[in-house]
């Protein structure tokens, strides 16, 4: 089941530091690669459930879509000049963003159907 | 188009004499300016997106100098045999013309047909739609994923889905090479955002030809500014008139010939569909017309 979870998640910043720490720690011998892949299947899946179950926070964004495209159930914006808007009313303006919208948790079971 | 029409009304019930300067524009005009709406015959043909339809100093001298509003008359047939520019500019301010029975579209040639048309209204282009054969099979993934704009969605339809902005169209990309192309709102669009699609899905790789293009409906809809009888043009027009107010607001009107369909609203909006070239709608449209002022609303 792990296979079911996206692993792009590895490329945030708290991902980056997890794969960093595990390279450090299979360099030295501490573990070995594959304890090291299982931890990361384990981040996918934890961090992809609790965006879901406990991530509450919400923003709004406004500007131009300049390019989008949908396959394999996964959407991808380009979008020029946003502004972001968040729950603290704070304002964030970007050039350009990339977002990428991926079916989680019970949607991709939805979809299986 | 439609916002030139008003502006024309005016000048032309008051400055009715004094139709000399432009009489002498007119052939000039005519030529550069592709976009004109009404006084060039061969408007529909230089299919160039006419954004420049609000250039009328000298406006054509139709219609409103001598038409009545209320008349059902076409306007008077030029002669057959003279440019239509020409005749329109000589007729215009002198002669007065016999008003003429509706039903006698003999002398006029099609394009004749469109320039007189009724009370300066023309229908306006919505949407085009054609086919086009790129002759190659193709991996609809691939161009999904390397194509922008694109959506593609096995499960719920087996084509991909691609927009451009310019002209602002959307396709339908199916495995077989076969595409559809539909938003258009001129022929030459349509043709043009077929050849750019065209063109995405060589860039990609496939060996796509350009052949086959077909325009397979033409949309139009204009604004007749009188409310009509629906019921009244439903009963003596009931071998062609389907009008069930519970279903659907519309009359809907099914012409013969031209093969055109009309959706005909009390509020004196239409809209055709149906046909395969832009002449055909005019026609259609010509043909309502008089219907319609039967069945005005008092």
């Amino acid at each position: 089941m792990a296979s079911a979870y996206y692993e792009f998640y590895r490329g945030s910043s708290i991902g980056m530091a997890l794969t960093d720490s595990l390279d450090e720690l299979i360099t030295s011998g501490a573990i070995t690669p594959q304890l090291a892949m299982k931890v990361l299947q384990q981040f996918d899946k934890s961090l992809a459930d609790t965006m879901v179950k406990q991530v509450k926070t919400k923003t709004t964004l406004k500007g131009h879509l300049r390019t989008y495209r949908l396959c394999d159930d996964v959407w991808t914006f380009i979008i020029k000049n946003p502004t972001f808007k968040m729950e603290s009313n704070d304002m964030v303006n970007a050039s350009r963003i990339k977002i990428i919208a991926c079916k989680n948790g019970d949607a991709i079971e939805a979809g299986k159907k | 188009m439609s916002f030139a029409l008003p502006a024309r009304q005016i000048t032309f019930g008051r400055n009715n004499q004094q139709q000399q300067p432009y009489q002498f524009q007119q052939p000039q005009q005519i030529p550069s300016s592709g976009g004109l709406a009404l006084p060039s015959g061969g408007t529909y043909q230089n299919t160039q997106p006419s954004t420049n339809s609000l250039t009328l100093p000298g406006p054509s001298p139709l219609s409103n100098s001598y038409t009545q509003p209320q008349t059902l008359s076409k306007l008077p047939s030029p002669p057959a045999t003279v440019p239509a520019a020409a005749s329109n500019a000589v007729a215009g301010p002198s002669t007065p013309p016999a008003s003429q029975v509706p039903a006698t579209p003999a002398a006029l040639t099609l394009e004749q047909q469109h320039i007189t048309a009724v009370e300066g209204i023309v229908p306006t282009l919505q949407n085009i739609v054609a086919t086009v054969n790129l002759d190659c099979r193709l991996d609809l993934k691939t161009i999904a994923l390397h194509a922008r704009n694109a959506e593609y969605n096995p499960k719920r339809f087996a084509a991909v889905i691609m927009r451009i902005r310019d002209p602002k169209t959307t396709a339908l990309i199916f495995a077989s090479g076969k595409m559809v192309v539909t938003g258009a709102k001129s022929e030459d669009d349509s043709r043009l955002a077929s050849r750019k699609y065209a063109r995405i899905v060589q860039k990609l790789g496939f060996d796509a030809k350009f052949s086959e293009f077909k325009i397979q409906n033409i949309v139009g809809s204009c604004d007749v500014k009188f409310p009509i009888r629906l019921e009244g043009l439903a009963y003596s027009h009931g071998q062609f008139s389907s009008y069930e107010p519970e279903l659907f607001p519309g009359l809907i009107y099914r012409m013969i010939k031209p093969k055109v369909v009309l959706l005909i609203f009390v509020s004196g909006k239409i809209v055709l569909t149906g046909a395969k070239v832009r002449e055909e709608i005019y026609t259609a449209f010509n043909t309502i017309y008089t219907v319609l002022c039967e069945f005005r609303k008092p």
